[in-house]
Formats: C-alpha cells, sequence, structure tokens
C-alpha cells in the first residue's frame, strides 16, 4: 500500500494506523520505529532490564496490530498508543515482585537528605521516584518526562481526570516529604516519609 | 485569619495548586492558565510549590536515558507476528480437506491428517486465545484483585468522585490512615496503618462519612477472644 504524504505527525500516525489496519507490514514496521525510542526511553526508567523493555513495546505493537481496525479516532493515535503501553507495563511491573517501585514508601521511615549538589539531588530524586506506587510515578513521569497534558494522561491511563489530579497530588506530596531541600528546607533534615 | 492562610484555604487555592504540573510542562489551555496566572500572583504557596515542581521536572528531564536500536526488536515482533499468521491458514485448509474423494484405502491415514488438523487447529486457537487474553483488558473493574497487596496495605477504600483532596486528607488523618498505592483505574486506594488505632477503628472512622463509598479490611478478622 503507498501511503499518502502526510505534513504532520498526527497525520502521519493515522495515515500509517489506517495502513496497518488493512494489514500493511510495512506501516506497522513505520510506526514501531517511530514510536520505540519515545517508548523505550519513558519505559527504561522503570526498570533497567532492556529484555523487560523490549517485551512491554512488543506487546503493545503486537495489540496494534491486532485492534488498529478498531481505532475510532476518540483520541491521538499516540495518546491511543501510549496507554495500550502504559497497561502493559502495569500489568508488566506488578508481575515483577521484587520491582522496587512496588515497595511502599514506609519501608523507609528515615532518610538523611543533603542534596548540596545537583547530582547528589538527581540520585535523591530516582530513590523518591522509585519508592512512589506504580500509578503515582507513571502519572508524574507522563506529565514531566512525557510532557502529555492532564486530559491526555487521563485518556492514556483510562481514568477520570480527577483521578489523574489525585494521583499527582500524592505524588507531589510525597515527593516534597521525602526530598525537603526542594521545599526550601536546611540540607541535612530528617524526612519523614509517609 | 490571615490574608495569605486565606488565600491558601480557598477552593481557588485547591484548584489552581491540583494543575500546577501541567502549568509546568505548559500544556494547560490558555483559560486555565490565566485562572493559574492570576492566582500565582496573589499565592506565595503556589508560587513556591510551582519552583519545586519545576525543579523536579527538570531533574527528571535532564536525567540521561539510554537509547536502543529499535531494528533487533523489531525483527522479533515480525517474528512473533510471522508465528501468528502461519498459524492462521493452517487452521482453514484443514476444514475444507474434501475427504469424500479420497480412495478406501486411504481413509486411515485421511482419519489421521484430520484428526492432527483438528489438533493443530486446536492448539493454534489455543495459542491465539492465550495471547488475546493475555492483552485484551476486560471491559470491567474489580476492587480486589491478584496483584501483590502492597507493602503494609490494611484497608482498601473507594471514595466519592466529588470528594476534594482536602477533604480526603482530611478524612484519612482523622482514621489515621495513609495511602500507599493507588487510586486504582476503579478509583481504589490502598490504605494503611499511621497508629495504633486498629484497623476496626479505623474503618469505623471511615465509614461514618458519605464520602466513602467503600472500605473494607484487607487481613483476616481477628478470632474471637484473639486480644490483637
Amino acid at each position: 500500500m503507498t501511503l499518502p504524504v502526510k505534513n504532520s505527525p498526527k497525520e502521519r500516525d493515522s495515515a500509517l494506523l489506517v495502513a496497518i489496519a488493512a494489514g500493511d507490514r510495512r506501516a506497522l514496521e513505520e510506526l514501531y520505529l517511530s514510536f520505540h525510542r519515545r517508548l523505550a526511553r519513558f519505559l527504561s526508567r522503570f526498570t533497567s532490564r532492556y529484555e523487560n523493555v523490549e517485551e512491554i513495546i512488543n506487546d503493545t505493537f503486537l495489540v496494534v496490530w491486532q485492534s488498529a481496525k478498531d481505532f475510532r479516532n476518540a483520541s491521538q493515535v499516540s495518546t491511543w498508543i501510549i496507554g495500550i503501553a502504559y497497561r502493559t507495563a502495569l500489568k508488566s511491573f506488578r508481575r515483577q515482585k521484587n520491582h522496587a517501585a512496588a515497595q511502599s514508601l514506609e519501608d523507609y521511615p528515615e532518610q538523611t537528605v543533603d542534596p548540596t549538589f545537583d547530582a547528589e539531588l538527581n540520585d535523591w530524586l530516582n530513590h523518591g521516584l522509585s519508592r512512589l506506587p506504580m500509578e503515582q510515578r507513571l502519572t508524574l513521569e507522563l506529565a514531566y518526562h512525557m510532557g502529555h497534558s492532564l486530559e491526555e494522561i487521563a485518556a492514556i491511563t483510562d481514568c477520570p481526570v480527577g483521578t489523574v489530579k489525585a494521583r499527582m497530588f500524592h505524588a507531589r506530596e510525597k515527593l516534597r516529604q521525602y526530598l525537603p531541600a526542594l521545599s526550601g528546607a536546611p540540607p541535612g533534615l530528617s524526612a519523614r516519609i509517609g | 485569619m490571615t490574608y495569605n492562610r486565606r488565600i491558601e484555604n480557598s477552593a481557588e487555592h485547591h484548584e489552581v495548586s491540583a494543575l500546577l504540573p501541567w502549568y509546568v510542562n505548559e500544556t494547560l489551555g490558555d483559560l486555565d492558565r490565566q485562572r493559574a496566572d492570576a492566582h500565582l500572583g496573589v499565592c506565595t504557596a503556589c508560587r513556591d510549590d510551582l519552583a519545586v515542581q519545576r525543579r523536579i521536572c527538570e531533574a527528571i528531564d535532564a536525567q540521561p536515558a539510554i537509547d536502543y536500536m529499535p531494528v533487533a526488536s523489531l525483527k522479533r515482533l515480525q517474528a512473533r507476528l510471522d508465528t501468528l499468521a502461519e498459524s492462521a491458514p493452517t487452521i482453514a485448509p484443514a476444514k475444507e480437506q474434501p475427504t469424500h474423494r479420497l480412495p478406501w484405502r486411504g481413509w486411515m491415514a485421511a482419519a489421521s491428517v484430520a484428526a492432527m488438523a483438528v489438533a493443530v487447529a486446536l492448539l493454534a486457537a489455543n495459542r491465539f486465545v492465550q495471547t488475546d487474553t493475555r492483552l485484551m483488558q476486560p471491559n470491567y473493574h474489580t476492587v480486589t484483585n491478584s496483584a501483590p497487596r502492597p507493602q503494609g496495605e490494611v484497608i482498601r477504600a473507594v471514595f466519592s468522585p466529588s470528594i476534594t483532596l482536602v477533604e480526603l486528607e482530611t478524612i484519612l488523618d482523622e482514621a489515621q490512615l495513609r495511602i500507599v498505592s493507588g487510586p486504582t483505574e476503579a478509583g481504589v486506594y490502598s490504605l494503611a496503618s499511621n497508629s495504633t488505632l486498629g484497623v476496626r477503628a479505623s474503618l469505623a472512622l471511615l465509614r461514618q462519612h458519605s464520602t466513602v463509598r467503600f472500605a473494607e479490611g484487607t487481613l483476616p478478622e481477628p478470632e474471637p477472644g484473639d486480644s490483637r
């Protein structure tokens, strides 16, 4: 199938999805390659094992291949694909019982935080992020790492806007308590986690 | 009450505060952005929070990410698609096999072929169903699920969709509970105890609020006479 030339990424994605729905494997390859970097960078923030990242991406595109004909333009193609990846990732991470994010913040009741340098701040931020409940961390990453709007995150996670706001609120509160230096508290202050 | 305290207690403050992450990533619509700008002009707490959220956003964005070569992964996906495609035509010809044309002496062989075809078809169908079941989403939500129970979870609760974040925090403080996970897609929060108050007492405090739609303990009820 010859794909029409489309100017914007949205139009190109839509055209590719129409071709995929018609059984065009080359269109699937093109869409896969255009999304792989974005999805891999996002997913690799939750797991250091590339085989996990690859499994989630390939499971996602298997669903895209099988369900393209059911796409009804209720959202952007990118939102739909990232939504599939989100649900696939959530299931995958929940299966990994040893995943650090499955641990609650209460496992670490006392931490001394002294982020004198940006590098240390990043380390502590990673530490705090990895201990957020998965739904809250994914919401934060979708906004701050992927740059999605509130409505897009609601569509990706298949949740009401209010639920997205609540997840973000709790994530911010926990990070604030975990990283007192971010909120202006003196360095070295013990962070109470909860 | 001071001027600042009045602002921080206002509904406008809570609503704008909840939108700050999207103010930071610049995806708010014009109306919400103008509303946030107006509130930020008078609210010190929101300005401080905005600075914190910008630092978190910058730190997350600045973190190095590993770039992967997608071609090898794509080949593995193509192999899976090939397997799926091959399993489909295996089924169709088997059904169309014109067994009545075979000579009588070939009946046993034909029966074997048919049996094998049925077996292959069943295996292929089973594989397809397994793949499909694993990947398809259910169109319903359950409050309980097979996922591991979050660390420390003693209660699962669902709140009214109209509850504000401040009301939620107040109810949890009163019941001496904290959130350890959620809300899930079904709106379920996993709650852990913050004190020695006890699950029953916390449940009773939760249930007296009309905004608590559902609240149940996740641990077995203690036996009668159990002093715990």
